[in-house]
């Protein structure tokens, strides 16, 4: 992890309140992978916090990253230029395993369908098989489908109210789809409620699959040092650190 | 080259740049992304005797120019830190001050007595206004800041013994006083003030705990207020912080009063704040043709 200041090269809307920024590094960061994320200063001087957005494409000297905008400092994010002038450190946290497993089903919803995204395009031409359920709200919010599509074995494309795709969510699309795709590994990231929906639903139908989720909590420092973003470990009285210990972690390791 | 080094009670800090407690850990985090060998030194995150798992998460949240933390003294134990932590500061050749709290006298006692010769400065955090049962009482009246640091005082034989005083007061010139005539070597302010950010869809405080403690560049001016208040009612050396982001934000409070700055929230904006603030405040000296940072320590003058 290194505290670097990047360039923005573009940053554009690529759907309905989603943009994409691509930046370059100014040296090469060693360890940038799928799953981890870089902590962004909005560098306004009001918000002092740094916003926590997934890694989605990386090449040795460049990120790129999809973000929604939800409050005042995604707004700000949106605003810039290419030219612009970002501080922020990366890559930070853990990142998916992708060891022993050639067939995996990817779960994404909302914001967490880019997580997801950086996988494929990590082990793109790698010969594994990914077979992907992508939710989003709406029509509107669709993206990347054709890259899901592409980089895919099969990729099923579903919205909260039918307007693209059936109407379901990305969990709901995964257990329907389930047995054929039969994997070896799950990879999950989505709101709280999906990810929940996840985990009973594994457990109720005995699926015994190695199943990992990237987590999302409020951060201070992003690095691990000021504990501000635990969750608890499961059925232990210790935390673990989003930021640093995860935000990827093995489905029945902590509690959400 | 201007001198940094600074005398205070006795420990040597290289200079006057320390990372605040709690936003920090025990740096081997930020020592991945820098050497923190070139810091004064470091507060340790809150050590209570037990492990502790802190307060329920949002345990932050933001407001404009200033941010608001429950964490609720999360800490894996006075002991584990002896047997995994203090070594690695130690080999960094910095301060290494232990910020201690407890909910009773005798906690405060029994922490302290575990750190003396061994930390190189003991802090007393009397003052988190976030452990419902503990911090916050220690810390309001004087009367109470006067006992425990006699409490904290009297188990310490080797290592001095700082007080970190709360904002959260009616007057923190007399508690400053309290704590040295408690036996106080040092005094350390501002910890955060009180705060409350709301969400307004779901009309329920951002942050889990409810409340949270205030820090970060907005509550500057409050902490320098506060730092000359105190520096110009004790004798003994103040750590004073509260805001600083940079090099001049810094030497304010040395200005005011202090003999050597904290630096906190600044971290979760830039992870290099603190060694640019160490560069800075070098440069900034030598611009100003004084050759010891120690000359500038409460030169303030005031107006009319
Ligand atoms: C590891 C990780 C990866 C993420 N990846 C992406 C991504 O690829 N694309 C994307 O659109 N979003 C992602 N998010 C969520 C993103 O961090 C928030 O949407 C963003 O911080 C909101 O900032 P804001 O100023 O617009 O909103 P505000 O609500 O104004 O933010 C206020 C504060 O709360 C924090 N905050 C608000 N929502 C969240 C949240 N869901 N998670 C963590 N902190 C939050 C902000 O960082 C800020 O400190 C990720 C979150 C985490 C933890
Ligand atoms: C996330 C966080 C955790 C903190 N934890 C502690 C703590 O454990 N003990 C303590 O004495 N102060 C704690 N503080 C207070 C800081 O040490 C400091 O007094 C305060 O943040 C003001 O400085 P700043 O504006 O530079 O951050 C914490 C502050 C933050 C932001
Ligand atoms: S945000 Fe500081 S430990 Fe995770």
């Amino acid at each position: 992890m290194k505290e670097l200041t990047v360039k923005i090269l573009e940053n554009a809307p690529l759907a309905a309140g989603v943009y994409r920024m691509r930046f370059a590094l100014p040296e090469k960061a060693e360890g940038l992978a799928c799953g981890k994320f870089v902590n962004i200063s909005v560098g306004d001087g009001a918000h002092l916090l740094r916003r926590p957005i997934a890694i989605c494409e990386y090449t040795e000297d460049t990120v790129t990253i999809c973000y929604q905008i939800k409050g005042e400092g995604t707004r700000l994010m949106s605003a810039k230029k290419a030219g612009d002038l970002l501080s922020c450190a990366l890559p930070l946290g853990n990142g998916f395993s992708l060891e022993g497993a050639e067939r995996v089903a990817l779960i994404g919803g909302g914001v967490g369908v880019f997580p997801m995204y950086s996988v494929l395009k990590e082990y793109e031409g790698k010969g594994k098989k990914f077979f992907s359920f992508i939710g989003f709200r709406n029509k509107g919010a669709v993206c990347l489908a054709d890259g899901f599509a592409s980089l895919s074995e099969s990729a099923e494309i579903v919205t909260d109210d039918g307007s693209f795709g059936r109407k379901a969510n990305a969990v709901e699309a995964f257990f329907a789809g389930a047995e054929k795709a039969a994997p070896e590994r799950i990879l999950a990231c989505g709101p709280l409620p999906m990810l929940r929906a996840l985990k009973t639903g594994l457990a109720e139908r005995g699926m015994d699959v190695p199943c990992y989720v990237s987590l999302e909590e409020r951060m201070g420092c992003g690095i691990g040092a000021c504990l501000v973003c635990v969750c608890k470990k499961s059925g232990k009285e210790e935390n673990v650190r989003v930021c640093k210990d995860g935000p990827v972690f093995e489905i029945g390791e902590v509690d959400f | 080259m201007a001198e940094l080094k600074v005398d205070f009670c006795g420990v040597t800090l290289k200079n006057p740049v320390v990372a605040a407690s709690g936003t920090f850990g025990f740096g081997k985090e930020f020592n991945e992304i820098f050497d923190i060998g070139v810091l004064g030194g470091v507060s340790t995150k809150g050590l209570t005797l037990e492990p502790r798992l802190g307060n329920p998460t949002p345990r932050i949240a933001e407001g404009r120019s200033v941010i608001l933390n429950a964490v609720g003294l999360q800490n894996p134990g006075v002991d584990v830190f002896l047997e995994e932590d203090l070594g690695f500061l130690k080999s960094k050749k910095i301060a290494v001050i232990a910020n201690v709290a407890g909910r009773t006298l005798d906690d405060y006692a029994g922490i302290c007595a575990r750190l003396d010769g061994k930390a190189d400065l003991i802090e007393l955090n009397i003052s988190c206004p976030n452990v419902k049962c503990g911090g916050m009482a220690f810390g309001i009246r004087p009367e109470s800041v006067k006992e425990v640091t006699k409490a904290a005082k009297s188990a310490l034989k080797k290592t001095p013994l700082m007080v970190k005083l709360s904002p959260n007061v009616e007057s923190i010139a007399v508690n400053a006083l309290a704590a040295q005539e408690g036996g106080a070597d040092a005094l350390s302010l501002i910890n955060t003030l009180t705060g409350m950010v709301i969400d307004i869809e779901k009309r329920r405080p951002l942050l889990a705990n409810n409340t949270g403690g205030v820090s970060g560049a907005g509550i500057k001016p409050i902490a320098v207020r506060m730092v000359w208040e105190v520096c110009s009612a004790v004798d003994i050396p103040v750590m004073g912080m509260g805001g600083i982001v940079t090099a001049e934000d810094a030497l304010e409070f040395i200005i005011a009063g202090a003999a050597a700055v904290q630096v906190g929230t600044a971290n979760f904006t830039d992870t290099l704040a603190m060694p640019k603030i160490v560069a800075g405040m070098n440069e900034w000296l030598d611009a100003h043709g004084i050759a010891d940072v120690n000359e500038l320590r409460g030169t303030l003058r005031l107006n009319g």
